[in-house]
């Protein structure tokens, strides 16, 4: 509810995250995100702390959102986020950017930096001594792995394998680089 | 000195090396130790160096079936490795540990009906082994499951200051989405019940020991330059 005196209102932060998940589509849908952080809080802090926080999803595009908070909670912000590792069971992982006043500073400060977060499909093979599978997809030296045999990456509950262009060649000297160098 | 976290890779995990370290520097670690059971066997360790702006370590952990085979083990992965830690898996592990000045870091699984003993607590702290907090239950586990696990991590903490053990606290990731920036660490510390300095801290140790255990130790105090 809105506060007739200015004085009163309660000051808000606002913070940048990007989504990484499993999912092959790199949409996960906001409702689902949103659900997943407030099971966390609730379930960090119960409901007198939830309710204290008041956590808001301001906007959400898939990939990178924005999220809104009290002031006076950013370590139990930062906790809730962390504390969510799947979305509808698939394996997730909340990278916070930044914290800022405003939106538009947050905006300002945090997106443009993440332009080129961008996912595309991929349908290589990689046929290796050690390893094998499907590339499920790149991004810069980053490449993600569906293994042929299944009960490789069984160990942590993950169903593909982190990789790099380092792994699979060998050659690529510098890890900033955005070719995938496969 | 910057932040240390501590991982599993593939073909224990399900991230490779050089992926978790890439990950590792984009989240802001300054360096990443890998623990392996069989330091040898990780995939690809070459391509983990090559990542720049983070310090990788490929170094081990002792596992065996029994206390006295642990032991041997110990031994033998101390000369070669300049950083060695041990899971508690039981009682017997733990206590053997916390009494081997060879082990660097005795990683403490967290249960109500097996806490932290005084005597071990002791051994560790004239051993100067330093005791790790796991903290993957507070982001895995949800419910009635993680409050015993809070419950069991504040009584060992306790005796962890009691006792002035330096504590290090770990993510346990074996994937790179399991991995967590150290804010974000810190801030699990904060409501597992950890002081923001004492969660600093404990995310510098592991750095800290390692580049203490890389110097050319000729005895205890004399160091060959």
């Amino acid at each position: 509810m809105r506060s007739r005196l200015p004085v009163l209102r309660q000051r808000r932060r606002y913070m940048v995250f990007v989504l990484e998940s499993e999912d092959d589509s790199g949409m996960v849908q906001a409702r689902d995100l949103m659900g997943e952080i407030a099971s966390s809080q609730l379930s960090l802090f119960g409901d007198s702390g939830a309710a204290a926080n008041r956590l808001r999803l301001i906007s959400f595009d898939g990939q990178i959102g924005l999220i809104r908070f009290s002031h006076q909670h950013l370590a139990e912000t930062r906790a809730a986020l962390a504390a969510v590792s799947s979305i509808r069971g698939i394996k997730a992982a909340i990278r916070t950017k930044g914290v800022s006043g405003t939106i538009k500073s947050a905006r300002e400060k945090y997106l443009p930096r993440l332009v080129k977060l961008s996912f595309e499909s991929d349908g290589r093979r990689i046929e290796q001594k050690d390893i094998s599978g499907c590339i499920i997809r790149t991004h810069g030296v980053k490449v993600d792995l569906c293994p042929d045999d299944r009960y490789k990456s069984a160990g942590s509950g993950a169903r593909f394998l982190g990789l790099t262009s380092l792994d699979l060649c060998g050659g690529h000297e510098d890890a900033d680089g955005t070719a995938d160098g496969l | 000195m910057s932040f240390f976290e501590l991982a599993g890779c593939y073909p224990e995990g399900s991230s490779s090396a050089s992926r978790m370290a890439y990950t590792a520097r984009q989240l802001g670690w300054g360096g990443i130790i890998f623990l392996s059971r069989d330091p040898e066997g990780i995939f690809m360790p070459e391509a983990a160096q090559k990542v720049k702006g983070i310090e990788v370590a490929i170094e081990a952990e002792a596992q065996a079936a029994g206390s006295r085979a642990l032991k041997g083990r110990i031994g033998s992965l101390s000369s070669r490795y300049p950083f060695v830690a041990v899971l508690g898996s039981s009682e017997e592990v733990i206590r053997m540990a916390s009494e081997d000045p060879h082990v660097d870091l005795l990683i403490h699984p967290c249960d109500v009906r097996h806490p932290l003993g005084i005597a071990t607590a002791r051994a560790a702290a004239q051993n100067q082994v330093a005791i790790g907090f796991d903290l993957s239950p507070l982001i895995h586990m949800r419910g009635h499951n993680r409050a015993r696990w809070m419950e069991a991590l504040r009584i060992n903490l306790e005796l962890v200051r009691k006792f002035h053990i330096r504590p290090v606290i770990t993510a346990g990731a074996a994937s790179h989405l399991d991995l967590r920036s150290p804010r974000e660490l810190m801030a699990l510390a904060g409501v597992a019940g950890f002081e923001a300095q004492e969660a600093a801290e404990a995310l510098r140790l592991p750095g800290r020991l390692l580049e203490l255990n890389r110097r050319n130790w000729a005895g205890p105090g004399v160091e060959i330059l």
